[in-house]
């Protein structure tokens, strides 16, 4: 059993996509915690 | 040793340059973060309150290695789209361990290390063998991080792999040695994102200049059986490396430290996210390998996959992004185990059988000692890649510690929930599941070492407590010495 263009490309797409937010997502985490002065 | 002087893509200057741009930057932000450290809890733990966004950050650098940017494209070099799959249910171990982390932080608000736990939890026959499983498995990682660093500079520069190998693991063990924990946590947020970026940018270039049409097309014509959904070996692979993963993270300092270290809230949504977020890395790191039939890249050696892909769809830009993400996936992942392995040596071994009545600042002191030595142990290993009969490629030394760290996976589940675990049945069960994972290892293929230590290991586990129940106070597990009172105790129970 074959997986095709379709299923692969569409989880290499998704897997890309949230590999691409995460940071943003990351540096929000970041400021919210600096300013609530909650870092360390 | 050259491997790839004749495909290095990066011009040795500019490679020059950027090992040592990052190196001053990783060794400043090192010494910035940690020169408040006064103690030893404040070197090993980083005050005990690390916020979420640094605790997530860390989780996942440390899990995204040079062996998930290097070795996901290498597995899916050689088992296919399980070999991405497989190696991205890494993050299951972060995800289960999400809900261990916050009962670890419960049970033992005063706790250092993951030998501190087995050796009250089970007496210290278990520790003993719990400190070799984990110690053997620590160092391998150690010795395939390094190596990798190696590969990774002669494959995209043509830099001798010992001269780069020796250069990433000493800004490590210098920058490690100058903040502790604290550093660590700081310049993982940095590479996290680093990481992150890089590898994405790669994966949509990727998919852009080539294409799926293409890369599927290709595979079927040249490689078909990276396509297969039923390639029997790569589902053996996806459920070892489960079980793997998950072995790694229960028993390994690496977590319980930072367990320890993360604000009482904040273990558990940390965890979490972060294995949430890695999931779908492997797969866009490991992705790119399947583009090689269709751009005709010959791979002269499985683990330099990754680099060469990129550079062939990037050119010069596409060798800077992966040394950078490379170097980055490197030192957050190196410098997580020297200090995780060196506070394991330092309280379990210097203060629990050399020098138990050690003062706080002697356990300062040690630690300090413990990263360079191991700095150096792994400097000597790492030199001899190829020249030893297990030190061979990234995945083999990888998967060569799987037997143990799978074998150690329920004694530890056993040991923070199931109150009448056996202790003698928990040390068993971590010789038997190592030993004959290690024989599965070289009798049947690097890819069900861990699935039959996990197997063995619960086995035997719940046979001995069936047989022999015993009852636990977990109060116990609270008496781990709070901060002030080491040496002033009398060392350990």
């Amino acid at each position: 059993m074959t997986i095709s263009v379709g299923a692969l490309g569409t989880i290499v797409v998704i897997a890309t996509s949230i590999a691409t937010l995460a940071p943003i997502l990351l540096i929000t985490l970041f400021i919210l915690d600096w300013k609530r002065g909650r870092l360390w | 040793m050259i491997i790839a002087e004749d495909v290095a893509i990066l011009p040795e200057g500019i490679a020059w340059g950027l090992l040592i741009a990052f190196s001053i930057l990783w060794v400043f932000l090192g010494w910035f973060l940690g020169r408040k450290n006064k103690t030893a809890e404040d070197h090993m733990l980083a005050g005990r309150n690390v916020g979420l966004a640094l605790a997530t950050a860390t989780a996942m650098a440390t899990w995204v290695t040079a062996n998930t940017t290097m070795t996901a494209p290498q597995l899916a070099l050689q088992l296919g789209v399980w070999g991405m799959f497989g190696y991205s249910l890494g993050a299951l171990g972060l995800i289960l361990f999400a809900p261990m982390a916050r009962r670890i932080r419960e049970l033992m608000p005063h706790g250092f290390t993951s030998g501190d736990f087995i050796r009250l939890r089970f007496g210290k026959f278990t520790w003993r063998v719990f400190l070799v499983v984990s110690l053997i498995y620590a160092f391998g990682w150690l010795v395939s991080l390094a190596m990798a660093g190696g590969v990774l500079i002669n494959a995209l520069a043509g830099i001798d792999y010992r001269v780069g190998m020796t250069i990433i693991l000493a800004v490590c063990v210098l920058y490690t040695l100058l903040g502790g924990l604290r550093a660590v946590i700081g310049t993982d947020f940095v590479q996290t994102i680093i990481i992150i970026l890089g590898v994405a940018f790669i994966a949509w270039l990727t998919i852009d200049k080539v294409g799926f049409e293409a890369i599927h097309f290709n595979l079927m014509e040249e490689r078909p059986e990276l396509l297969n959904l039923l390639f029997p070996a790569a589902i053996m692979f996806l459920f070892n490396n489960l079980l793997f993963g998950v072995g790694e993270i229960f028993h390994s300092n690496v977590w319980w430290s930072r367990a320890f270290a993360f604000g009482r809230s904040v273990g558990f949504r940390a965890y979490l996210l972060a294995g949430l977020l890695w999931l779908p890395i492997p797969i866009v790191a490991g992705f790119v390998a399947l583009a090689t039939p269709a751009l005709g890249i010959n791979v002269p050696v499985a683990d330099m996959v990754g680099p060469l892909v990129a550079a062939e769809v990037l050119g010069l830009t596409g060798a800077i992004v992966v040394f950078i993400v490379v170097f980055a996936a490197l030192a957050s992942s190196l410098d997580s185990l020297l200090a995780a392995t060196s506070d394991l040596v330092t309280r379990d071994i210097y203060r629990g059988h050399i020098r138990k009545n050690a003062s706080e600042h002697e356990q300062f002191r040690a630690t300090k000692v413990m990263v360079v030595l191991l700095g150096l142990l792994t400097w000597a290993a790492a030199s001899y890649r190829g020249e030893l009969p297990i030190i061979g490629s990234l995945a083999a030394v990888l998967y060569f510690t799987g037997a143990f760290v799978a074998s150690a996976i329920w004694p530890v589940v056993a040991g923070l929930y199931w109150r009448r675990a056996n202790p003698t049945g928990a040390a068993l069960s971590m010789i038997a599941g190592t030993t004959l994972g290690l024989v599965s290892y070289f009798v049947i293929g690097f890819y069900v070492a861990a699935l039959v230590g996990a197997a063995v290991s619960l086995a035997v586990l719940v046979l001995f407590t069936w047989i022999a129940p015993r009852d636990f106070d977990w109060r116990t597990l609270a008496e781990a010495e709070p901060r002030g009172t080491a040496g002033a105790s009398g060392g350990l129970r």
